[in-house]
């Protein structure tokens, strides 16, 4: 019985790294296929149509990315190389994607962290503060605001009112955590108003179970009957708001490094984007699925740990 | 129940499998702090011996690193620190020594033989001597480094060149020579853009000159470049071995400030921003509008640049439109001028912190400008129109744009990004202004590398740039056939003889005069449109003393130093 | 409540489409039009929002701007709604493998965050107007194709078009008759609060200088120009700001009324 279970859960947890390997190997396929099927010579699409490049970059595209060879053979060459964590060559800066990417990660993962800490924070506390009718009316327009205002518009904001104009926070990045809330604030946000709105909707649909009469009889106070009760209800599936949630940050991380002169992952991206650098975007395809992968697998993992009559349905539904 | 989608809009949350978002996002919070906190923290800018120097610097990851193959101003602005030139040109344009001890031309005027100090070493510990220099000059005029800007400073051209070769004529004697007389050559050589590099680099590296980096952009300046990240930073070093600065020079041996950190940032809000909250102490590329930003805790230093000013380049031969473009025509051209109220325009948009430019070189270009160009071509919509008419651009389509034989009367304006505010400014108001007279301006932004591939093929009708130089010498890059920077295909014998002619001369005079005519040719062809004359305009704290600036307004760090309170 | 807030996100939209087809109603600026003399100009009368640097009115440039947001919001949510139909109904209808071939793709476009996708296609297709309505539209279309694919599996799977097929109704015409109109209806309400989300990734494209050419009087360009004035002409920035975050607000409105009905339906 024990031993079946185990094994059961060894199957599952191979499945699911299965398909995490599928997710990305599909995204470095779509990549790859997306970059083929462009029409003209795929030396142009990898350097932009009208960019004036040396022969010897020419050449040096041709020999990387094997162009004499066939298509397939070229494929399997590239394959070949994300196995082995060789993410290419960026032709303009002449160095490796993923030295380029490995340096650029932590202050991106910092900004992410700090984001998520505060929507959390926000969302806990907009649910723990509205408890009337019309308290609950304001938190709605509130998260509707916060959710559909743009990110690079509120840093605009933020920065001006409280960087340059009340001089709290420093309007660029010195390293140190000052520096990094503005940000995190701008991020944070959006996906704050989500959670929240989340927290309200589930609240408002387990209130009326009848648990939370009975609990209430019991004299429970409000902040506990949210903490310990009824939080646990209000949730949507785990696969659906984490993506969003880390697609909100990541996306949002453009904008927001942009706006605020950080440095990171964003900016990186954006400026491969603008100089067609498309190693680096493909690097960067390749690491967003790697890291959204990972993340749901780990939130499946956690999550059978934690509550086990759950662990049997689907990972995708 | 229907079954719903795992969609990631907002609004759309379903509520199944309750409790798996705590996990989720509690997962993600603690991974990514982990990540996080793994990090080592920044070096504080608030350290005495770090400067921190907020500049545009937007092209610099574009493979403009590189001072030999470069045409931009802001590569000669950074490495400037790590690299050293033969000679210094003082603020008052006289040379003194640098890196050579003594130099002499001989009468013919096309050998200059240059005597070179004995004591200097690249940062990476290789000699500097005669071998190094003839190594870097080949390196200049190679085909493969597809120099632009210093190619054209040391006088070599594919073809109608001046500059014949350099030889190493003893360990610490070389001799440049030409093929005809060539009068900038001593300002061309004191400038960063024929600065350097160690010769193992040079051998070794030449493939990442553009991009750069520590161990690639190696010189043997007072500072090495320790850390570079592309469109973010460029460290900066003291090179505690400097010991040979420019003679006459307050300071000796190694530089004061320990480190110079380079801050990247974009836009000028940013950057001013960057200065006042003590994040940098200087900052430059300081826009009209943020002047008053920035307040008078700081030291505003605006240098009214000498060489050709902001200017909009009119192609004659636009590559891939029909018989060369609408500017082919020379009344289309004058027209063009003639349409755009450019004084005001000027006024508003620089808030009066710069002059309208009358001619193509600015007022303190040395023995060059011709003051009798200023308030002569002034702003006549009615002579615009009598001229498009005249070209027969007479009919109008539905857009009120004027037509003629079925097309459009429409240019297109090519420009590199990031575009700064002012000129995206100037760029609507002469888009507004020429709209007026029934001809459209298209523009089109391109990143710095498409923008060089359709420059190089001069497949636009108009594009825009200030090029700032000491010597009026500039005009041959931007005027004469062969130019690399002649952005409007001029194309004229009488031009190339009088740029040839006062290259040739070592007179003031004479090549006041010469140029005065190429002023003039100007004025009446209409091949550049002058703007606005181009101000570097820096700031910085007080903290900062002994700061001094080149001909060029770029800051000099060699002989500063921080007071720890800034 | 729901409905009153419903009415007046509605009115915002209408007011927007009369922007959008005859912006001249509402001002008699020309969006283009430079004027130094005004320039900088705080809101006022004369010009609601203010002037930019080029003394060009704000208000006009706003609303001359719907043309493009809307064209891009309504437009990108269009094709992606048509095309994510058209993908979905078509993975629906194929056997075992081909569906799960399809929708895999489609989970693994999906493990994208729509802007970083819309940022990878412009990357790959080149900026521009045209490239950022097309960026847009793949970066949302997953999800279309997702909701058309499990709706047109529950509509085949009912009663009448089973009875339809017994009845010897060729596949595509029982496609078309029966089953693509009954699979609008959620896609639709899903599409409503989409358009918001579309002009909003727009909006962030062309901030990042990706969409249409200056001086297009497009949202997120006009805020991008005025940028580096916030500290001594904010209306530049904050009122194109302040129209985007209206517009998606007003979708998200009206659409989740649209939804609503259906819900209780559901339920």
């Amino acid at each position: 019985m024990k031993s079946s279970g185990l094994r059961l859960s060894g199957l599952r947890l191979l499945g699911r790294l299965g398909g995490m390997v599928l997710v990305v190997w599909g995204a470095a396929t779509v990549g790859f296929l997306a970059l083929r099927l462009v029409p003209g010579d795929p030396v142009d699409v990898m350097l932009g149509v009208r960019a004036e490049v040396s022969e010897r970059v020419r050449a040096e595209v041709r020999a990387d990315w094997g162009l004499a060879e066939p298509p397939f053979v070229q494929y399997l060459t590239y394959l070949g190389r994300l196995l082995r964590g060789d993410l290419g060559t960026s032709y303009r800066l002449q160095s490796p994607v993923a030295e380029i990417i490995g340096s650029q990660l932590a202050p991106t993962l910092q900004l992410m962290a700090l984001a998520m800490f505060f929507a959390l924070v926000l969302a806990l506390g907009s649910a723990l503060l509205a408890r009337g009718p019309r308290s609950k009316a304001l938190l709605s327009l509130v998260e509707l605001f916060a959710v559909s205002s743009p990110t690079f518009w509120t840093g605009l904001v933020l920065t001006t009112i409280f960087g340059f104009g009340l001089g709290w926070f420093p309007v660029v990045a010195t390293g140190g955590l000052a520096a990094l809330i503005l940000p995190a604030v701008t991020l944070a946000l959006p996906v704050a108003g989500i959670i929240s709105q989340v927290f309200r909707q589930g609240l408002e649909a387990a209130s009326a179970l009848p648990f939370v009469e009975t609990v209430r009889a019991r004299g429970a106070s409000h902040s506990r009957l949210v903490l310990r009760h009824t939080l646990r209800h209000a949730a949507a599936s785990s696969i659906t708001l984490t993506g969003y949630i880390i697609g909100s940050l990541l996306g949002g991380s453009v904008l927001v490094e942009t706006v605020f002169a950080r440095p990171g992952l964003g900016r990186v991206a954006l400026n491969a984007i603008i100089n067609r650098d498309i190693p680096i975007v493909l690097g960067i395809v390749v690491l967003a699925a790697v890291v959204f992968s990972l993340i749901n697998l780990l939130v499946d993992l956690l999550y059978d740990r934690l509550d086990p009559r759950l662990a049997t349905a689907a990972v995708y539904s | 129940m229907r079954p719903r989608a795992r969609n990631r809009s907002p609004l759309h949350t379903s509520s199944r499998r309750r409790g798996r978002v705590f996990t989720g996002i509690a997962a993600l919070a603690t991974a990514a702090l982990l990540a996080g906190c793994s990090t080592s923290p920044a070096p504080s800018a608030s350290d005495a011996s770090t400067l921190t120097y907020a500049i545009s610097g937007g092209t610099l990851s574009s493979g403009k690193m590189d001072i030999h193959s470069s045409a931009f101003q802001v590569t000669a602005l950074v490495m400037r620190n790590s690299f050293d030139s033969l000679v210094y040109q003082e603020t008052d344009g006289t040379f003194v020594p640098w890196l050579a001890k003594s130099w002499v031309l001989s009468d013919d005027g096309l050998h200059y033989t240059f005597t070179l100090r004995d004591d200097v070493t690249f940062q990476n510990g290789e000699k500097f001597n005669a071998a190094a220099v003839v190594a870097n000059f080949e390196h200049v005029v190679a085909p493969e480094t597809a120099s632009a800007d210093a190619a054209s400073l040391i006088g070599f051209a594919e073809t109608g060149g001046y500059y014949a070769g350099t030889e190493a004529v003893g360990e610490y004697t070389v001799r440049v020579d030409f093929t005809q007389p060539y009068a900038p050559f001593l300002q061309a050589v004191s400038t960063a853009k024929l600065g350097f590099y160690a010769p193992g680099v040079l051998k070794t590296k030449a493939a990442q000159l553009g991009a750069g980096g520590a161990g690639i952009s190696v010189g043997s300046g007072p500072y090495t470049l320790t850390s570079y990240t592309p469109d973010q930073e460029i460290v900066f070093t003291a090179n505690p071995d400097y010991n040979w600065a420019p003679e006459g020079s307050t300071h000796q041996g190694p530089p004061e400030i320990e480190t110079l950190r380079f801050r990247i940032l974009p836009e000028s809000s940013v950057r001013a921003g960057a200065l006042t909250s003590g994040d940098a102490q200087i900052a430059s590329d300081i826009t009209p509008n943020t002047v008053s930003q920035i307040g008078d805790d700081f030291t505003v230093e605006k240098i009214a640049l000498p060489g050709l000013p902001y200017s909009l380049f009119l192609n004659q031969n636009n590559t891939q439109a029909p018989n060369g473009g609408v500017f082919a025509d020379m009344r289309v051209r004058q027209a063009f001028a003639l349409a755009i109220d450019i004084g005001p325009a000027v006024k508003t948009i620089y808030q009066g912190q710069v002059e309208r430019a009358w001619s193509i070189l600015t007022p303190t270009t040395p023995e060059a400008y011709d003051a009798s160009l200023e308030d002569t071509c002034s702003f006549d919509r009615a002579a615009a129109n009598a001229l498009l008419d005249d070209a027969g651009w007479t009919e109008r389509d539905s857009d009120g744009y004027r037509m003629k034989k079925g097309t459009r009367l429409s240019a297109r304006w090519l420009a590199w990004t990031p575009v700064s505010d002012a000129n995206a400014s100037l760029g609507d108001v002469v888009q507004s202004d020429l709209k007026e007279v029934g001809f459209e301006i298209v523009r089109d932004n391109l990143e710095v590398a498409s923008y060089y591939g359709e420059f190089e093929k001069r497949s636009y009708d108009l594009s825009d740039w200030s090029f700032p130089s000491v010597d009026a010498d500039v005009l041959r890059a931007h005027l004469h056939s062969g130019g690399y920077k002649n952005g409007s295909s001029v194309s004229d014998p009488v031009v190339d003889a009088l740029l040839d002619g006062a290259v040739a001369s070592s007179d003031p005079a004479v090549r006041a005069g010469l140029y005065a005519q190429l002023q003039q040719w100007n004025a009446e062809q209409v091949a550049i449109v002058p703007i606005s004359v181009s101000s570097a305009i820096t700031a910085y704290s007080s903290a900062i003393t002994g700061l001094s600036f080149d001909l060029y307004g770029q800051p000099l760090f060699y002989g500063a130093s921080l007071t720890a309170a800034g | 409540m729901r409905r009153a807030s419903a009415l007046i996100a509605g009115a915002f939209l209408l007011l927007l489409v009369v922007c959008t087809l005859a912006p001249a109603l509402l001002t008699s600026a020309d969006p283009l039009q430079t004027d130094l003399p005004a320039a900088l100009e705080a809101p006022s009368l004369a010009h609601p929002f203010g002037t930019d640097q080029a003394g060009r009115d704000v208000f006009a440039r706003v609303l001359y701007g719907s043309r493009y947001s809307l064209a891009i919001g309504f437009g990108a949510t269009a094709m992606a709604l048509v095309v994510g139909l058209a993908i979905g109904a078509f993975a629906a209808s194929m056997h075992r493998l081909g569906d799960g071939v399809l929708s895999r793709a489609i989970e693994i476009v999906m493990a994208f965050p729509e802007f970083l996708l819309a940022l990878i296609v412009i990357a790959i297709i080149g900026p521009g107007e045209a490239g950022l309505l097309v960026a847009v539209a793949i970066a949302v279309m997953p999800a279309y194709a997702r909701v058309a694919r499990v709706q047109t599996l529950v509509v085949t799977r009912a009663g009448y078009v089973e009875a339809a097929r017994t009845l010897g109704l060729p596949r595509t015409a029982t496609l078309l008759r029966h089953v693509v109109p009954n699979t609008l209806g959620p896609l639709l309400s899903m599409a409503t609060m989409g358009v918001g989300t579309a002009i909003a990734a727009a909006a962030g494209l062309s901030f990042l200088g990706l969409g249409p050419k200056p001086p297009t009087p497009e949202w997120g360009l006009i805020l991008s120009d005025g940028r580096n004035f916030l500290s001594t002409a904010w209306w530049i920035a904050v009122f194109p700001g302040l129209v985007i975050t209206a517009t998606v607000i007003a979708t998200s409105v009206v659409g989740r009324f649209m939804h609503a009905p259906q819900k209780r339906r559901r339920a």
